[in-house]
């Protein structure tokens, strides 16, 4: 046998080896497009909360509700947003596409959104406090708020279909608009997402 | 070339003696579980977080600190880690290929430890209790749904496994849909906890809990089932309560969940022969005439046993304004642990025979070497220090959760909305009174549950 070869070859993968090893070291960042897809487990990500949220945008506004109630009461309409209920198997969180979603609509001009429950709680902790201590031009008066027209409610299922290492995830979300006065539900929105997810029975 | 046998027996003897330091897992474990009984859970934390940069035990670093943070009531910082041990275990999904050929030659303790089946939806469990007592049921939901996937892979997985269910879980989720308002949804996870129970009767000896007979018995009633509330009414021979004068439309609910005693911890039991060197390796075409038969090996094979831990609590009692219940076991955990390694104990078994052939292969190899060197300093020291090498890393792989408890109770108890003292008395032989704690200013609102847990470690 030749020895030195061997010798080179063996410090040849010693030296590979070791490059390796060091560049797991330093955290490595790379800077992306916020509307890059990049699935990592299969998992409820970003790509799917803003997919939801440009879906429901676009239905809610091109829907008949908007301009009837405009056109009855003369004014656009009030909406709040009430609970998203996260009926998955995962922890969603439901406050980025529900924030799109204000955003979007209230950038349209067409539609008020008046603060949600917690929000008005310390809006109203702070009038509290204009009562007391702001002066008497710029003091807002209590019993002024603004009442909603509609409620916006919504829920995210999944359905798991397991075999294996494959996985197939359905998620659905269904938002509704659900009038204030008369409980009629005036807009149904849903999204659908199927994602098959496959894991790898094996790592190094 | 063998004059002095004994010398090596001599040597190896003391090199025993020597790698007799080395500690398995478990053996690490004693200064944390000293800290648990005192509860010094922040000493315990230091300790456990002195694991934290092991590679192959990262799951269990992040299991026992999501545990001791929970025994301590820090029930979001709890999640954090047992989220990531969650992530953990689903990376440890793949089975490593140089782990697992560092296993065929070192031992079984190379590979990253993903947790046992019932470790995997005891995580779950635990995620889930912590957010009820954070009172967010509805994150409670998502867990309880993920303990259902978990179970469906598992019972795909090994069919013929005994833990193919998790009662406890079952019922967990039956409380949590129960307490939402989604009552098909509880009524099959209640009918599945009953399953779970009939198959733990058989596998553990642990009988169905009262608890979920009148869960079963309300639900069924509730839902119209009438054939199914026929056929528990027989078979558990009891009424469903009548709401009587007391309305539970108007009542909370306090759950008391005694987590009892430490889960059994795994010892390692060594069997070590000498055995006459086979002929697989041994080349008679190159051997000398002159020589001795080669040197005996050493196989040396290290397995795992379970030992329960001593516990003196048998249950508890709790009394809340006047009124008062006892606890009822509702998983063994010590029990479903030893029976989950006996059905592991084959293949483990099998894992440790191959590699003691591997490892008396390679003594066989070393000494054909040290002999063609005509140094017989040289040859005494490969002799003895490859055997020693057999026996030094040959351990049983001892890991496991080792903060669970041994076993948990739960106590159910209906109360007007308030603020109440829970007086917990736990309870020893004979229901002899062995320690009371209270606990102040639990809330029990309209129509909810309160959950209310204690980890009870003897000292």
């Amino acid at each position: 046998m030749d020895w030195t070869k061997a010798k080179n070859g063996l410090t040849l993968w010693m030296v590979a080896a070791m490059v390796m090893a060091a560049t797991g070291c330093s955290t490595a960042v790379t800077r992306m497009d916020a509307a890059e897809v990049k699935d990592l487990s299969g998992a409820w990500n970003d790509t799917d909360s803003q997919q939801v949220s440009e879906e429901m945008i676009k239905d809610v506004l091109d829907r008949p509700w908007f301009g009837e109630f405009s056109r009855s009461q003369g004014r656009p309409p009030a909406v709040i947003v009430g609970e998203v209920r996260n009926l998955s198997h995962e922890h969603i969180n439901v406050n980025t596409f529900v924030a799109d979603m204000e955003r979007a609509l209230i950038n349209s001009g067409k539609v008020q959104f008046v603060a949600s429950s917690t929000e008005r709680q310390e809006v109203r902790e702070e009038r509290k406090d204009q009562d007391l201590n702001a002066s008497e031009a710029t003091r807002k008066p209590m019993g002024q708020e603004k009442g909603a027209d509609f409620m916006l409610k919504g829920t995210i299922n999944t359905i798991i279909d397991a075999e294996g290492k494959t996985q197939l995830r359905f998620y659905q979300v269904d938002l509704t608009l659900i009038s204030m006065a008369d409980n009629r539900k005036v807009w149904v929105g849903q999204k659908k997402i199927k994602k098959l997810v496959e894991r790898s029975n094996l790592r190094f | 070339m063998w004059r002095s046998q004994a010398a090596y027996r001599v040597m190896l003897l003391l090199g025993t003696i020597a790698l007799a330091g080395c500690a398995t897992y478990s053996d690490s474990f004693g200064v944390i579980e000293r800290n648990l009984s005192a509860r010094q859970y922040d000493a315990a934390l230091q300790d456990i977080e002195k694991q934290s940069d092991s590679k192959t035990g990262r799951t269990l670093y992040l299991l026992n600190k999501g545990m001791v943070l929970r025994m301590k009531r820090d029930f979001a910082a709890s999640n954090q880690a047992l989220e990531l041990a969650k992530s953990e275990m689903e990376h440890l999904y793949a089975a490593s290929v140089s782990e697992n050929a560092l296993s065929f030659i070192v031992n079984d303790a190379t590979v990253s430890y993903a947790g046992d089946d019932y470790e995997q939806v005891l995580v779950h469990l635990y995620m889930a209790l912590n957010y009820l007592e954070l009172g967010q049921p509805n994150d409670a939901r998502v867990e309880a749904l993920q303990v259902d996937i978990k179970l469906r892979e598992i019972g795909e997985k090994i069919p013929e496994s005994k833990f193919t269910e998790d009662a406890l879980s079952r019922y967990l989720t039956g409380m949590i849909y129960e307490e939402l308002g989604e009552w098909s949804d509880a009524m099959i996870a209640y009918r599945k906890a009953y399953e779970a129970y009939k198959k733990y009767q058989v596998n553990y000896d642990m009988p169905m809990p009262d608890m979920l007979k009148l869960d079963l018995l309300r639900l069924a009633q509730r839902q119209g089932l009438k054939d199914e509330l026929a056929r528990y009414r027989k078979e558990f021979g009891i009424e469903p309560l009548r709401p009587g004068n007391h309305k539970p439309e108007q009542e909370g609910e306090l759950v008391f969940v005694l987590n009892n005693g430490l889960a059994p911890i795994k010892r390692e039991k060594v069997v070590g022969t000498w055995g006459p060197a086979t002929s697989i390796v041994v080349d008679t075409s190159k051997s000398r005439k002159t020589e001795a038969p080669p040197p005996p090996v050493l196989y040396n094979i290290a397995l795992p046993y379970y030992e329960s831990r001593p516990n003196k609590v048998l249950g508890a009692r709790i009394s809340v304004s006047g009124k008062q219940v006892s606890t009822q076991m509702l998983e063994d955990i010590d029990a479903i642990a030893k029976v989950s390694l006996d059905s592991r104990m084959p293949a483990i078994t099998a894992r440790s025979i191959a590699r003691a052939v591997a490892k008396g292969a390679i003594q066989q190899t070393v000494d054909r070497v040290g002999r063609g060197s005509d140094n017989d300093a040289a040859e005494l020291i490969s002799f003895f220090l490859v055997r020693v090498a057999a026996i030094a890393t040959e351990r049983a792989d001892t890991r496991s959760w080792l903060t669970l408890p041994a076993n948990v109770h739960l106590a159910r108890l209906s109360l007007p909305p308030g603020s109440y003292t829970v007086a917990v008395d736990f309870l020893g032989k004979g229901n002899q009174v062995i320690a009371t704690q209270e606990f102040p200013d639990v809330v029990i609102s309209n129509k909810r549950k309160t959950y209310l847990s204690h980890h009870w470690i003897s000292n």
